[in-house]
């Protein structure tokens, strides 16, 4: 015959209770957090995911940060090149009406006065600054002025020297590539990325070209112009062009860097909340279990332990 | 024969008035008063009774339930020890998700946050090395990180201290019910000699032997004159009513509370109890959690340092360090760049300051795979450290939950068997009320038989 003592059912009533009080203890944290693994000892391979996955979402987001950092400097970086193409363009159509076999001293002496300007446009474009102060076309010697003028005892402009470097600062747009929206303003090494003003693998030198302009139509001498002086100015303008075209893509190479890393932050969010997140109408449905079992274990506890052979006895 | 009779029912009604007293005392055995009929005496007519007798007052309890018991208490005890342990250095730890932040991505604040967090801003710095803004960023980002690895080394420590006090705590205990359980034998020993019981004797050691195998696992012998011996790891330390050894504490090489025998000065191997709990948790799962981070903190100190030292600051120095120390219990920053951070070498070349190519080696260290790591990164090799640690304490969890129902099972057992059940001792009590009522009323019949003899003498 099985026999129940007064303690053994006290204590199984306590730890009845005391089970039930555990169960609405931790759906309710359950419910209140919205996530049903908190801890490492939860579910610890959900927890090491978790973590791996949340720091490859902040890389993501990291990444994007690089990107916007990047997509300002080549919007920065192609406003100068579209001005430098502008100017190209009018050095191109200067050295052609020069050439027209139409113009007189005077105008050719004009005309020289305007690519003089150029020249100086050019130095300043080529000495373009970013928002943080960076030289843009120096390559990574960023703090170094870029392009400095030597000038002749009538203030012209003879000679533009590169102080700058032909290295390039890469930065990683996803955990596989890099990308860069730096651009050296010259480079003659004949290898490595191009230069913006002269490189030697396309023959651009633009500023002495511009000076060789300058000086043929300041001496007249019209048929330098048209046999050098205005092929190289329109090479120089076509190379410009092809800076502008790499910059174009370059960029939209960071747009699609940007949306890979929100689509990919998405997909780990997705995951997170997969493993992560509690099923609410579940746990809702379960503290509810809990909470109807607790009420019943309570008075029909109270109930029984009322009551002994002690109340009938007179 | 009357007298007799209404003696055993008093005797009787004692005992049950000894078990309603107990009935709340969950270490108390319920007694029973056994009777016999008294010897017969021979007359002419055949042997003819002379009432009842009690003969003696025996407690129930099954011994093979109470040594399930205790086994199941060492049992219990050392998973409770290692669940508190690793519960206090998952506190440490901090590596706890909560709450959305987003759309289903929860945050946490542990050292993964914190290597995170620093190694994307060397990501921000190398997309603008002469940035000083970003450069300070970078340098707080690491005193964070190091502060948040001293932090939870240190925590770890200071639980590693905690357990060997409650080694230390526990040894102490474990000595005095040791002590008690001898002091009680030997009063045990010399009742039941004296031809009397020692229940209640016996309840106050069963009670002994309980809590001390919750502190210590032990094998114990039950001898013929009823005294229990112990001896823990095959070292006898109560042998009767003698203290024949205790436990004692001695340091390993790591400093850590071990235990051993006193008077031979040997260590003992513990299988069972929160002794050996607390140094199963210490030496085990927490000791390994350590290692990890302490690796962590290592392999980010010497590879950073090699890459960083070949670098160049704004300045154009080089071949200086940026974290100091050796251990996640010592990492700190360089205070040179903590005051300057134009100090910090992020450019690969002397002259050319927009170069960023040492921030971006650096920044790509956290996803480099490192041999000494078992080829995994940095983070990789601390949230396997954190995984296998949450192993570990799941299945604590796991099996003190089965140990903790199987001893409240026993329990329920021993109670049903040896507990007072208020109902049927107060129907024992009327029963005895009863027979008592019967005796004092035999006692009057007689008298008034003897009244009625005298009284015919007299007339």
């Amino acid at each position: 015959m099985f026999r129940v003592s007064d303690q053994s059912f006290n204590s199984g009533f306590l730890n009845q209770v005391m089970n039930l009080q555990v169960q609405q203890n931790n759906l309710q944290n359950e419910a209140s957090s919205g996530l049903d693994v908190t801890n490492p000892e939860d579910n610890p391979s959900v927890m090491t995911n978790v973590l791996n996955l949340q720091t490859s979402s902040a890389a993501n987001t990291q990444y994007q940060s690089n990107i916007a950092t990047l997509q300002s400097a080549a919007t920065t970086s192609a406003s100068a090149m579209n001005s430098l193409q502008t100017l190209t363009s009018q050095a191109s159509e200067i050295a052609i009406n020069a050439t027209s076999g139409t113009a007189s001293p005077t105008q050719l002496a004009s005309y020289a006065a305007q690519v003089e300007s150029l020249i100086q446009q050019a130095v300043q474009i080529g000495n373009t600054k970013d928002a943080t102060g960076n030289y843009i076309f120096a390559g990574t010697a960023s703090t170094t002025t870029p392009f400095t003028t030597t000038t002749n005892a009538a203030g012209n402009i003879t000679a533009v020297t590169y102080n700058g470097n032909t290295s390039v600062a890469q930065t990683d747009i996803s955990p596989s590539s890099t990308a860069t929206a730096q651009v050296p303003g010259e480079n003659n090494t004949g290898s490595g990325p191009p230069g913006l003003f002269a490189d030697s693998r396309t023959g651009a030198d633009l500023f002495s070209h511009l000076i060789a302009l300058q000086q043929d139509l300041a001496s007249g001498n019209t048929a330098a112009i048209a046999s050098t002086d205005s092929p190289a100015i329109t090479q120089d303008d076509n190379h410009v062009i092809t800076q502008i075209s790499a910059n174009g893509v370059m960029q939209s190479a960071l747009d699609a860097a940007n949306t890979m890393a929100t689509s990919q932050n998405t997909n780990i969010a997705t995951e997170v909340s997969t493993q992560t997140n509690a099923n609410m109408a579940q746990t809702l449905s379960e503290l509810s279990q809990a909470q109807t079992a607790y009420e019943a274990a309570l008075e029909s506890g109270s109930t029984v332990m009322r009551v002994s052979l002690l109340n009938f006895l007179s | 024969m009357a007298g007799q009779s209404l003696s055993t029912e008093q005797d009787a009604t004692s005992v049950t008035g000894h078990n309603l007293a107990n009935v709340n005392n969950p270490d108390y055995a319920r007694e029973t008063l056994n009777m016999a009929a008294a010897a017969p005496v021979q007359t002419t007519i055949g042997p003819e009774g002379e009432g009842v007798q009690a003969v003696s007052i025996t407690e129930v309890r099954d011994a093979l339930l109470d040594a399930q018991i205790q086994l199941e208490s060492s049992t219990t005890g050392s998973l409770n020890a290692q669940q508190s342990g690793l519960q206090n250095a998952e506190a440490y730890l901090n590596e706890q998700l909560s709450g959305s932040t987003n759309a289903g991505t929860a945050s946490n604040n542990g050292l993964t946050a914190y290597l995170s967090n620093f190694f994307n801003s060397l990501q921000s710095l190398s997309a603008d090395p002469t940035n000083i803004s970003d450069r300070q960023a970078v340098v707080a980002a690491a005193q964070q990180l190091a502060s948040q690895f001293n932090s939870v080394q240190n925590g770890l420590n200071t639980v590693a201290g905690n357990l060997n006090q409650s080694v230390q705590d526990d040894v102490n205990t474990a000595n005095e019910d040791m002590s008690n359980i001898a002091s009680l034998n030997a009063q045990i020993v010399s009742a039941q000699a004296a031809g009397g019981s020692a229940n209640d004797l016996i309840d106050q050691r069963e009670k002994l032997l309980e809590d001390l195998a919750s502190k210590v696992n032990y094998t114990p012998n039950t001898a013929a004159n009823g005294a229990v011996n112990i001896s823990i790891g095959g070292v006898s330390m109560v042998a009767g009513s003698t203290v024949a050894d205790t436990l004692g504490i001695y340091n390993n090489a790591a400093g850590n509370a071990m235990v051993m025998e006193t008077n031979g000065g040997g260590p003992l191997t513990l299988s069972g109890g929160s002794i050996e709990g607390a140094i199963t948790a210490r030496d085990g799962a927490i000791a390994n959690l350590g290692s990890a981070i302490d690796s962590a903190a290592q392999t980010l100190i010497t590879q950073f340092n090699t890459i960083y030292s070949a670098g160049y600051d704004l300045h154009g120095t080089t071949n200086q360090t940026f974290f100091t120390g050796s251990t996640a219990s010592n990492i700190g920053v360089n205070s040179t760049v903590i005051n300057d951070p134009t100090t910090f070498q992020a450019s690969g070349s002397a002259t050319a300051s927009g170069d960023n190519t040492v921030a971006l080696a650096l920044a790509n260290l956290s996803t480099q795979q490192i041999a000494g790591l078992g080829n995994q990164s940095i983070t990789q090799s601390y949230t396997n450290g954190v995984g296998a640690f949450g192993f570990a304490l799941q299945s604590v969890n796991d099996q003190l939950s089965n140990s903790q129902a199987v001893s409240q099972m026993l329990t329920q057992q021993r109670s049903s068997e040896s507990g007072v059940n208020t109902d049927q001792e107060m129907t024992n009590l009327l029963q005895y009320q009863k027979a008592y009522e019967a005796s004092a009323e035999l006692v009057s019949t007689v008298n008034a038989m003897l009244e009625t003899v005298v009284t015919m003498k007299t007339e």
